[in-house]
């Protein structure tokens, strides 16, 4: 059910692009969202961008230990990353238009997070 | 400028046709551009008849109640904010100092940190006594030590001072100048020297970088409750902590100022 819960998130967040969940142990993207078709190639350099932006074990992207969240802001898109708290090699990785309301996405995503790994 | 002049001008400016919309109200304020209490003291001098102005700052609506050019008082703060709801529903003289002055800050901390202000005119539904005019805008003007033409800040210096609430310390590059710093920011100048270089030319590869400016939070990477922020617009870069509570504000202010 992890794609019914991306699809919710794409859907029920107008700005929202894609939401993808990854593992970066393996680097791989494990699922999307259902209405996303992006080739291997952009889910691979999705995936990179978890790595260099939230740090994996002994290398933080900055500071002193790997990131909990990330969100990067271009005048082309949005992009939030999240780490999943109980399995901190999976990731939220989504791209949103540049104009999003961070703060409800971001929240969004969180809860979208949370059920993933309950389930 | 005698009253006809000042009316003329009012008018003309009302005529405009430049005004832009968000939602059916009006966008005074763009990313603290101009100021959110000069925009507001505008708003209330644009005003001749009876009106409620409502002002959406992104947390709060705030209504007050103005005519003749003068601000009547505060019909309320939703929700509500610091002295708002024994401010609320006073009408406004100017013999009361005090509460003229305590108008002025609680309005000065609601519209000063919001990226974006907008407006709705609306019927008035009454307020206070009739022989109770208010306080004339341009009085509030000085009253309040508001600048109504302030130079306008660069974009990167309009969001550190709007948001300087919110910041812990930062730390302002110029190519290799150190522009300002505030706070504690010896923590950010380690991460200057050692870490920033590295972590630039690998973000400079990846799919998602683009050409203009660019905010990146990252929380979770330094002890406590502390995240860290890197903004990027032209030649500066500014290196920042702040709590992680303010993560909407800042994006929410910096989408305003940057696009």
């Amino acid at each position: 059910m992890v794609v019914a819960a991306l699809d919710e998130l794409r859907e029920t967040n107008p700005g929202c692009r894609m939401v993808a969940y990854a593992d970066l142990s393996t680097h791989m993207v494990l699922v999307t969202d259902s209405g996303t078709t992006q080739p291997r190639e952009v889910l691979d350099a999705l995936c990179d961008e978890a790595a260099a932006l939230l740090g994996t074990r002994g290398a933080p992207p900055i500071g002193a230990a790997p990131g909990t969240t990330a969100v990067w802001a271009t005048p082309a898109s949005l992009r939030v990353f999240l780490r999943a708290p109980d399995e901190p090699q999976d990731v939220l990785c989504c791209v949103c238009a540049p104009d999003v309301n961070v703060g409800k996405f971001v929240a969004n995503a969180f809860a979208c997070l949370d059920r993933i790994s309950s389930e | 400028m005698s009253d006809l002049t000042a009316l003329a001008q009012k008018l003309a400016s009302l005529h405009s046709s430049d005004d832009r919309f968000e939602h059916g109200a009006r966008i005074i304020a763009q990313g603290g551009v101009p100021s959110g209490m000069a925009a507001v003291l505008h708003a209330i001098d644009d005003t001749v008849l009876e009106r409620q102005l409502e002002i959406m700052t992104g947390t709060h609506i705030v209504t007050l109640v103005a005519a003749g050019r003068r601000l009547r008082g505060i019909a309320g703060v939703v929700p509500p904010k610091g002295k708002s709801p024994r401010l609320a529903g006073e009408a406004i003289s100017r013999d009361d100092k005090k509460s003229l002055a305590a108008i002025g800050e609680l309005l000065n901390e609601l519209l000063m940190p919001a990226p974006r202000l907008t407006l709705r005119s609306l019927p008035s539904g009454g307020f206070g006594r009739s022989g109770e005019r208010g306080v004339a805008a341009t009085d509030l003007i000085s009253l309040w030590q508001v600048d109504m033409e302030a130079e306008v800040l660069p974009p990167i210096e309009r969001f550190l001072s709007g948001n300087r609430a919110a910041l812990k310390a930062f730390l302002h590059v110029r190519g290799d100048e150190v522009v300002a710093t505030e706070g504690d920011s010896a923590q950010l100048q380690d991460l200057m020297e050692n870490q920033l270089d590295a972590f630039l030319e690998k973000k400079a590869k990846l799919s998602g970088n683009a050409d203009g400016p660019q905010l990146i939070s990252l929380e979770g990477v330094l002890p406590g409750n502390v995240a860290v922020a890197l903004a990027q617009a032209g030649d500066d870069i500014v290196l920042i902590t702040y709590d992680p509570v303010a993560l909407a504000q800042l994006h929410a202010s910096w989408q305003a100022i940057f696009r």
